[in-house]
Formats: structure tokens, sequence, C-alpha cells
């Protein structure tokens, strides 16, 4: 009966390939959250929310209520509105910057990986030339002349540092892949470069890019917050998650609930972030037969 | 032989030098042979005796660099040897195509088959897109695939090793090539399955006026399904000629050794199997004499300071490179 079963099973699998088990509920809330995120950070505009600037001295240091959602910080302005408009800073130098960084990164990795030889070496010498630096180091650096400060100048310089960590996890993937035997099929039939760099590496390295994209986002939300620390993020009193984070630091015995709720986004967001990622590329991964 | 004799590829003198750390490494020393249209040609020999090489040298498929290749490959007059990328991409897929030993890595996992197939016919010959999956679904019912239409969305990781060695050589074929270079084509798969694979190769052989060589280590893979035999020794060939003139009134002492050292269905059960003592020789280190004299029961002093080159043996092709021939009537059956 058992084997029955399984034939069966077999039989409806080779059928219909196209059947895959649903995402589940978890993945749907984690795309909720994030897009509910993103709809705070486009529209905060014109949300009815208070404004994230009002210092209200009256209430300093207050606990959540119905009025403060999250409580006040220590000069009285609202957590509540001031995640939201912090979330425009932390999403906004989290993509931008990684986009930078795959722009940049991810083309010369294939292409050095996929080509070797003189341009293998070069790039790659430049490139952990750069790693050798400390990224952070260079980025104070920079931001310390490049002024008055603002998101676009942090996206750039971010994602300029961010581009040898992109290059070497794209070379390294690309470089198990380009050897394999399905490389030389296609090239032995005659395909071009240009072909097998789109349509053979790049399918195959799709999903370590993009999960390496999740975690580098979440890495350059918490860089921004370092930046914030050292006072070389947005210029107060413009709020980001990660200057949010910081500037409880002085108060944190007194308010406990002005580190918690920053800390609670960021980490919301970027959970969902890499479920998300891990889901989608299990879901979509048909290197391996599902029984 | 075949009735057509012209010749599709003619190898001359061909050798394939690697320059690597302990100097230089001579994978391939001197090859010279022809294929005619529509002929089978088995090439065969150890791990080692260089018979890959040979075959992607044939190819044009070298590393690009620390590689010397010298002598010339005429691929239906088209010069192989050390050609531009540009020039022997124009031949590969439409002159020469090749079929991998392993289904399991030579077929891209996250690309549906039909369309792995797709790309060949829509880049090289121009089709258009109904017109290359239709045609793609020909091929894939061509090789033998039940229910092609339905099939050509799989991916690979959806079907078993004979199925994708199938489609390996469903995409070999969608140009029409006139040679089929198959290194090992069996050699990753189960053994009920690789009859089945050599058998298909051999019917699309017939049916599309292919001529294939078949490189293999396996002596019962090219017994029935080839005309000649090229043995491989060190990368140099040390006897060919006729499939039956090679089995049967072989000269050389080490295609002996081989052929017995293939198990035997006649043989009683737990026969010891035959091995050829002693191990491949190490090509950096090659001498003056005979590769093989190392191993070989009948060495003499001439073997060891004097490289035999290739005479002829009484049959016509047949010819052997060895100073202490076995006696011309000796013979082994194949099994």
């Amino acid at each position: 009966m058992s084997d029955l079963i399984f034939i069966a099973e077999e039989v409806s699998l080779v059928e219909k390939p196209e059947k895959k088990e649903p995402l589940g509920l978890l993945f749907w809330f984690c795309i909720g959250w994030i897009a509910l995120n993103f709809v705070g950070a486009i529209f905060a505009n014109v949300l009815p929310l208070q404004n994230p600037l009002y210092q209200d001295y009256n209430t300093i240091n207050a606990a959540p209520s119905l009025h403060h959602l999250f409580g006040t910080d220590d000069i009285g302005r609202d957590i509540f509105a001031r995640i939201v408009y912090g979330s425009r800073v932390s999403i906004a130098v989290g993509f931008g910057s990684m986009l930078i960084g795959y722009c940049i990164g991810a083309p010369l990795g294939m292409l050095a990986a996929y080509r070797r030889g003189r341009f293998d070496t070069i790039v790659t010498t430049i490139m952990y030339i750069f790693l050798a630096f400390p990224a952070i180091i260079a980025t104070i650096a920079v931001l310390s002349f490049w002024t008055p400060r603002s998101v676009f100048k942090i996206i750039i310089v971010i994602g300029l540092a961010s581009v040898p960590l992109v290059y070497r996890v794209i070379r390294t993937a690309t470089l198990s892949i380009s050897t394999k035997d399905f490389v030389v099929a296609a090239k032995v039939q005659g395909a071009r470069d240009r072909r097998i760099l789109m349509k053979e590496l790049l399918p195959n390295i799709a999903p370590i890019g993009i999960s390496f994209l999740l975690i580098g986002v979440a890495t350059v939300i918490a860089l921004e917050g370092t930046l914030a620390f050292l006072g070389l993020s947005v210029v107060v009193p413009t709020p980001s998650w990660g200057n949010m984070i910081n500037e409880s630091r002085t108060v944190l015995q007194q308010n406990p609930w002005l580190v918690i709720f920053p800390s609670l986004a960021l980490c919301l967001f970027l959970l969902c972030l890499n479920f998300i990622g891990d889901r989608l590329r299990h879901h979509f991964d048909v290197t391996e037969v599902k029984l | 032989m075949s009735d057509n004799s012209e010749k599709l590829l003619v190898v001359d003198n061909l050798s394939t030098t690697f320059a690597t750390a302990g100097g230089p490494l001579p994978a391939v020393s001197n090859v010279s042979f022809d294929l005619l249209g529509n002929e089978t040609i088995g090439i065969v020999g150890e791990s080692g005796s260089g018979k890959t090489v040979l075959s992607r040298t044939i190819m044009g498929l070298q590393p690009r660099t620390n590689v010397t290749v010298t002598g010339s490959v005429l691929l239906n007059g088209n010069q192989m040897a050390n050609a531009t990328e540009r020039f022997k991409r124009e031949l590969w897929g439409t002159e020469v195509a090749m079929v991998f030993q392993d289904p399991m890595t030579s077929l891209n996992p996250v690309v549906r088959i039909g369309k792995q197939i797709d790309e060949t016919l829509r880049v090289r010959l121009g089709m258009s897109r109904q017109d290359a999956k239709a045609r793609a679904i020909e091929l894939l019912e061509l090789v033998g695939i039940p229910s092609p239409a339905h099939r050509y969305n799989a991916y690979p990781g959806q079907l078993s090793g004979g199925m994708r060695q199938r489609v390996v050589i469903a995409i070999a074929l969608a140009c029409s090539p006139k040679l089929l270079m198959a290194d090992e084509p069996t050699t990753g798969l189960d053994v009920t399955i690789q009859a089945q694979i050599l058998n298909l190769l051999d019917e699309l052989k017939e049916r599309l006026h292919m001529s294939v060589v078949l490189v293999t280590h396996d002596l019962g893979v090219v017994a029935t399904r080839t005309s000649r035999i090229i043995v491989m020794y060190a990368g140099r060939i040390v006897e060919v000629g006729a499939t039956r003139d090679v089995f049967a009134n072989h000269r050389m002492p080490y295609t002996r050794a081989l052929l017995e050292s293939s198990p035997k269905v006649s043989n009683a059960s737990h026969t010891r199997l035959v091995t050829i003592p002693g191990r491949p020789p190490n090509l950096l280190k090659i001498t003056d004499g005979c590769s093989f004299a190392p191993r070989c029961a009948y060495a003499t002093e001439k073997c060891r300071t004097d490289r035999p080159e290739l005479q002829p043996g009484a049959q016509p092709g047949h010819s052997f490179a060895c100073w202490n021939p076995l006696p011309a009537t000796r013979g082994v059956t194949a099994s």
C-alpha cells in the first residue's frame, strides 16, 4: 500500500512539475510588514503622525500611552513618529547603497571570474587593496570632508565601500560555476561570452547574490547607525533608526523604551527581509527534486 | 567501412603540451589519424592516457594559457588547431558538437531543458521562438524522451541520469553537426542505461549521417559500435586498426593487457580480475624508450632505449608500435 502511494506521488510529481508547496502564512506576514514599512516611509508626510521634531517639554521620557504610542524621548519627541520618519533614511541607505555596490561589484566579479587571466588579477588586486582598509575609516574620512551631509552622499559613500565585498562574493560564486561542464557545453554550441554570462552563469549565482544582498542591507542599516553615533550621518534632528538607537544610550537607565522601539523596528525589518529571501530561494530552487 | 570515403576529420602529427611547474608535460604526442564521414571511431586507453586531452584538442577546447598545440586538425577542411575563438565558434555546434561525461554537470541546473535546446537553435540558426520550440520538442522525441512536449518544461533536476544524457545529446544534435565527440558518454550512468545511450548514439549516427568519436576506457563500449579503434598509452597511439583486428589480431602487449583486464561473462564466478601491473607513467619523466616498457612482460633492452614507431600490421589499416609484437594469430575475443 505504501508503495502504491509512493508511486502515485511520483507520477503526480512528474506530471505536474510546476506544483509547489505554498509559501506559508509567515511569509505573507513578512511581506506585509516590509510593505507597511515602505508605505510608512513613503507617505510619512501625509499620515496622521505627530511632528517628529516637535519637542514637548511637558512629556519627557514618557512611557507608551494612547497619545504617544511608543512613548517620548528625553526631549519630549514622539518616538512612533520618529521611527516612521527614521525608516526613510534607514531604508534608503540600506537599499540605495547596496544597489550601488551591486551595480559596480557584481558585473566586475562575474567578468573577472569568467575571464580570469590578467583582467582578473588586476581587478582582484585592486579590490583586495580596498578591502585591506577598514571600510568604516574610509567612510569616516570621506564623510568628514564632504559636507554638508545628506542621505544621498551617505548612500554613495557606503555604496562605494561595499563594492569590494560584493565583488568578492560574486566572483567566488561565479568561479565555482564557470568551471562546470554546462558552461563548456554552451561554449561548444557556439554561445558567445555575453550569452554565457547572462544565461548560464547569472541564473546560477542569483540566489547567492540575493542572500548576500539582504545581509548587506542589514549590515548597511547598522553601519548607518554607527556613522550616526560618530555624528557623521544625516544631520540631527532628522531621525534614522541608527541615530535613534545611538541617542538613546545616554538615557538608557531612565527610559529603556527609547532603545527598545527603534531596535525592534530595525530587527523586525531585517528579520522579515531575511526570511523572505530564504523562503523565496527555497521556493524557486529547481536544482533538487522535492519528493 | 562506410561508402562515403570522404575524410571528415584529418588529425596530423598533433601534440598537446602543458607547461607545468615540473616542466613541459606532453599529454598528447604525435597523434595522426583520420575519420571518414558516417564512421564511428573508438579511442581507448587507461585514465591519464591522453584520450580526453586529445578529444578536447580536436574540439579546440584547450585552456587559454600554458598549453602548446602543434600539428594539424582538419575538420571538414577547417583548421581547428590554434584557430581563433571566433573561427571555432562558427564551427562549434554546426560542424562538431560534444557530449560530455557527466550529465549531472553538463546541463544548467536552473534552466528548463527545453530552453537549453532553444538557445542554440535561436542563436545559431536564427529560428523564431515558436519554430525553435517545435524543433526542440522534435529533438527531445528524436533522443527518445517520452512525452517531449511535457518534458520541455522540466528542469534537469526532475530527470534521471539517463534522461539527462539524452537531453545532452539532443542539445549536441541541435545544429546537425557532422562530427559528434562523445567523451566517455556513459561513464556517469547506470550500467543498464549505458547500452541504451550507446544504441541511441549508434542509431542517430545512421539516421543523421554523422561521424562519431567515442572516447572510453571500456572496451565493451567500443567493441560492437565502432569500425576502428585507436589504443592510446601515455599520450601516443600504440595500436590502431579495424575493430575486428584490434580485438582478434592485436600485436601490442598493452592492447592485450587492456583486453585481458576486462571481466568476461564466460569466466567462472570469483575469477580474480586481471590487472595491468604497475601504474601509468609520469608524463613529466618520459624516457626515450617505449612508455609501456616498465610494465611490459616482453620488454627488452631496446624497448627501454628506443621508442617504437607505428608499423603496419598484416591487415590493411592496422598498425602498432612495438619492438616485440605478439604473434599475429593470437586472439582474445571480445566479451
